[in-house]
């Protein structure tokens, strides 16, 4: 299965598994130090092994990238 | 909730640019049934970031047709053990933390915690700046797909950067 950031770009490849994330180039799981959300993407990708039906599977993540920077600012804050 | 990428029509546009440079397919790649637990699988990780094992021969990031190798990265090296020679991603965020866009550690921790069964002894790593998709299926897929297999991977987990 693959993350991707660029739905046009996949939908052309047609992988048989696919995590949508709306993030920056460069940050496909996440931010810096936000180890629960690149936990999420990594858990997200690897179940698409049982809850895929048809090949191409595209699975959009729940979050935005403003929310996951939000989120990763104030991890790195917390962290000093 | 369907979200929208942040760079919208990036397909078209470096096609436009350089026509026949970005893959498509016509059918899509077979959905392959997987009957194991993830926690006996043995998963690989394939990346376009262009992280290698420090002091290994660097991509070559300025070819204007593109890089058509690939480095074998130990899985359990640690993101220190590891650089970047990519020019085409912002690598801020990697730099700071290598995980945002080679989740090495990730996978390992979740390997310890028995939610994946094990890791391949190398994962996969080249760039994605490569101009000419014929020639890269012909070498860098089949050559990371070969060793991938050999490998005994279960599960390939594929990430652009």
């Amino acid at each position: 299965m693959s993350v991707s950031c660029a739905r046009d770009v996949t939908e052309h490849a047609k992988p048989p598994r696919a995590v949508f994330v709306p993030f920056r180039m460069g940050h496909l799981f996440g931010t810096p130090f936000h180890v629960e959300l690149q936990r999420r993407i990594i858990l997200v990708a690897l179940g698409l092994i049982e809850t895929a039906e048809d090949s191409p599977a595209i699975l959009d993540l729940d979050i935005t990238w403003a929310q996951a920077r939000r989120e990763g600012k104030e991890i790195e804050r917390l962290r000093g | 909730m369907r979200n929208e990428q942040l760079r919208p029509g990036l397909w078209q546009v470096v096609n436009d640019r350089y026509p026949g440079s970005m893959i498509t397919k016509s059918d899509a790649v077979p959905l392959a049934r997987f009957e194991k637990p993830l926690s006996e699988a043995r998963l690989t990780f394939v990346s376009t970031s262009g992280v290698q094992p420090k002091g290994t021969l660097p991509f070559d990031v300025a070819h204007p047709i593109g890089d058509y190798t690939f480095r074998r990265v130990p899985s359990g090296s640690s993101p220190e053990d590891l650089e970047i020679h990519q020019l085409k991603y912002p690598t801020d965020g990697a730099m700071r933390d290598l995980n945002v866009v080679y989740p090495i550690t990730r996978l390992q921790e979740l390997v310890a915690e028995g939610t994946i069964g094990g890791l391949t002894d190398n994962f996969y790593s080249f760039i994605g700046y490569n101009m000419d998709p014929g020639l890269f299926e012909a070498t860098v897929a089949e050559d990371i797909a070969a060793a991938v297999e050999e490998e005994g991977a279960d599960i390939a987990l594929a990430s652009p950067a």
